[in-house]
């Protein structure tokens, strides 16, 4: 075995033992390469979003001299080409609707209407081609035609395309540098997959009120598929855990009453599905859940990795500890305001906090913004690894 | 023209059930667990590439 393989191993056996809650030798620090990155390589936001093989060299420019374990990925979330292909209304992507170096932007649009719940319950994945697809798609907008039927070839090809390079580039980077990738799948909660992409915010919020069984009886029919796509990716390897961004669920955006009846039970049985697979939900809980954190508590024993954002961690750790590994603790506004003496400062208070014993992974608390300071991330991880050990 | 289709409200991972394909193949020679097994394959990569679509 090669000194990077047994690192790979180290790292992994480190992560595992966190996730099932145990006490590993040290914290397990996880990273990823955000936006921030491109004021520090003279590239523009757009190249780093159009350019994969760009994108993936910074990255691997990067990773030599970082001591981290969990690899959440690289500066761009989304391959702008394939949208392009598409003609997909859902995004303006750097350059291409927006500015070379800002930002992407989500469109949001009631691209379902409340008359198409019931096409939609009744099969939704048939409702997503028939419907969906052409009312996202200007490419698509005549189904069957030499232009739509063209943009479908380049999308699926697009999409094979992105996930044979990124497949690559991860082997390679677990190769050269024995870092272990952060969860493969991606789910959401059934109330977010109907509230962001399919009704937006304003439709689903009056859903809530003019047609409220509606809106149960499209999660219900979701959720079957969600812990479906929680499972797909690099054959559904069930070490890992799948990542699920939710949205909708933190507090303020709905009543505790709202909350309770619309969004939690489908993301329970969600959870809940695939954990019957043996698939953990890396529980992405962006913003303050704070308010939920006892009803969380109902979830099987490890059947989470609780993300950490703006949910009152002491709660969190008193409430969840023990039972479900906790990640976090960062506040992604220290790391683009605060300085590394202020980072080393919060994170050894972190760590003897939350990490004391065992089942904690220190990370962000959410996704690092574009105007990070790159000192303050790797101060981060110095940090980590300075007082992370057990 | 896809609306007046009857729905095959297939499951989580498959677009087109195998079975459905099967019944219009008719006459199978040869041996069915090979088409079938890269036929489920395919069909869980569009399957995905639909649902990409709307996890956003």
């Amino acid at each position: 075995m090669s000194e990077k393989q047994m690192l790979y191993q180290k790292r992994l056996e480190r992560y595992i033992t966190a996730m099932d809650c145990g006490k590993p030798d040290m914290v397990p620090v996880a990273f990823g390469v955000g936006e921030w990155i491109a004021k520090y390589t003279g590239t523009t936001l757009q190249e780093i979003y159009y350019d994969l093989d760009k994108s993936n060299s910074i990255v691997s420019e990067m990773l030599p001299g970082l001591d981290f374990d969990i690899f959440k990925g690289g500066p761009s979330l989304w391959w702008p080409p394939m949208f392009d292909a598409m003609g997909s209304k859902l995004y303006k992507f750097p350059g291409i609707g927006v500015e070379e170096n800002s930002t992407f932007q989500f469109n949001e649009q009631e691209y379902m209407k409340p008359e198409d719940y019931d096409e939609f319950i009744a099969s939704p994945t048939e409702w997503l081609v028939n419907h969906y697809l052409p009312n996202i798609s200007t490419e698509l907008e005549n189904p069957g035609s030499y232009r739509s039927t063209v943009a479908l070839i380049k999308g699926a090809a697009a999409f094979a395309m992105q996930g044979g390079i990124m497949a690559q580039a991860y082997g390679k980077w677990t190769m050269d540098h024995g870092i272990v990738g952060q969860g493969t799948g991606f789910t959401k909660a059934p109330f977010d997959t109907l509230g962001d992409a399919l009704r937006g915010m304003k439709g689903v919020l009056l859903d809530l009120r003019r047609r409220p069984e509606k809106v149960l009886a499209a999660c219900e029919a979701i959720t079957p598929h969600n812990v479906n796509c929680g499972l797909a990716g690099a054959g559904a390897d069930t070490r890992f855990p799948c990542f699920a961004p939710l949205h909708r669920g933190a507090y303020p955006f709905l009543n505790p009453n709202q909350w309770n009846n619309f969004y939690w039970p489908s993301l329970k049985a969600t959870i809940e599905g695939l954990w019957a697979r043996g698939k953990r939900m890396l529980f992405y809980a962006e913003g303050d859940w704070t308010p939920y954190l006892d009803k969380i508590a109902e979830l099987p024993d490890k059947s989470i990795i609780f993300q950490i954002d703006t949910t009152d961690a002491k709660k969190a750790k008193e409430i969840l500890g023990g039972r479900f590994c906790l990640q976090g603790g960062v506040p992604t506004t220290l790391l683009t305001y605060g300085t590394p003496a202020k980072i080393k400062e919060h994170i050894k208070r972190t760590i003897d906090e939350l990490a004391c014993d065992g089942g904690f992974i220190l990370d962000a608390g959410g996704v690092v913004m574009g105007d990070a300071k790159q000192e303050n991330v790797i101060a981060m991880i110095e940090a980590a690894r300075e007082y992370g050990v057990y | 023209m896809a609306d007046k289709e009857k729905l095959l409200n297939p499951d989580p991972g498959v677009c087109v059930p195998w079975e459905v394909k099967l019944e219009e193949i008719g006459e199978f020679p040869g041996n069915e667990a090979i088409v079938k097994k890269e036929w489920e394959k395919l069909d869980d990569f569009a399957y995905n590439f639909i649902w990409f679509w709307a996890q956003r």
